[in-house]
């Protein structure tokens, strides 16, 4: 895959983590609730991850559509979705039928079609991170050896 | 790795403003304080509890809690005015349940009363309906 690609890619998740990001920021209250019922952590701390995770999201978007602090963005986005996929994934073995809270208050698309998302998403992000640690390809990047050329 | 660990504390560091700024000043920001009560804690009220069903009509009934209203979003405005006649005339304690722990119904009917009906004192029943039914099983 080209670079160009991955800068499509990673703008368009930059463009989903902004809008995710947006919406949640737009009612902490009842991402709040959202949270809450995970029933994994106390309320205070259902809180204060109300109040802050919208905003991390939003900078991981912008990070990537603009390319600042982008391996940083992406290392944050690959832990969150990992820790989410494991929070929600848990929720149907506990006997909780919640809505995930990942796309505003209350929207519930269904359990498998949320996990299957966030797992592409979390597929796509450790792909652009590892390809970001790749280091450039000589030949692609004009940096391999140099053909001699003949003297006159 | 060393430039990905400092941008990753960048990014943390940097979330912490924004947020700060909507815990003190977001107009729908949450409360400190959760909304929800263990039925244990809403039974020491005694009967000073202004019960609301928040499950749709068909579930309110077939069975609730004894002297329970029924508000639920979608006859909102049909049914709150009954629910406003008994809180004027009672000043109890509000307790909102909806089927289960994970319903959100219960959630959604406490903090429209609270911000559009002008109530005070509204709670959330942990559990709903289920935990009502655990420690008040059915006759059989």
């Amino acid at each position: 895959m080209t670079r160009s690609t991955q800068r499509i890619i990673a703008a368009i998740l930059g463009l989903i983590f902004l809008v995710t990001g947006a919406l949640k920021v737009l009612d902490p209250a009842g991402f709040a609730i959202d949270i809450q019922n995970y029933r994994l952590l106390p309320w205070t701390c259902d809180v204060l991850g109300a109040l802050y995770l919208p905003w991390v999201e939003i900078l991981c978007g912008g990070a990537f559509l603009f390319k600042i602090a982008y391996r940083g963005a992406l290392t944050i986005s690959a832990l969150l979705l990992a820790a989410f996929i494991i929070a929600y994934g848990s929720t149907r073995p506990r006997g909780l039928d919640i809505a995930c809270g990942c796309f505003g208050h209350g929207i519930h698309h269904g359990y498998w079609s949320h996990l299957s998302l966030d797992t592409l998403l979390l597929i796509i992000v450790i792909y652009l991170l590892k390809a970001d640690l790749r280091p450039l390809s000589p030949v692609l990047h004009g940096n391999g050896p140099r053909e001699e050329t003949p003297r006159p | 790795m060393r430039l990905a660990l400092r941008q990753v504390i960048a990014i943390l560091l940097l979330a912490l403003l924004p947020a700060i700024a909507t815990g003190l000043w977001h107009p729908r920001r949450p409360a400190w304080q959760s909304d929800e009560v263990t039925l244990s804690a809403a039974s020491a009220w005694g009967h000073d509890i202004l019960w609301i069903d928040a499950r749709p009509d068909a579930d309110f009934a077939r069975a609730h809690i004894p002297g329970a209203v029924s508000l639920n979003e979608d006859r909102w405005d049909d049914l709150l005015p009954a629910v406003l006649d008994h809180w004027n005339t009672t000043s109890k304690k509000i307790v909102v349940y909806c089927s289960s722990l994970s319903c959100q119904a219960s959630h959604d009917v406490a903090r429209r009363l609270r911000e559009e009906a002008d109530l005070p004192n509204v709670f959330v029943l942990q559990g709903g309906w289920e935990a009502w039914l655990k420690r008040n099983p059915p006759p059989p």
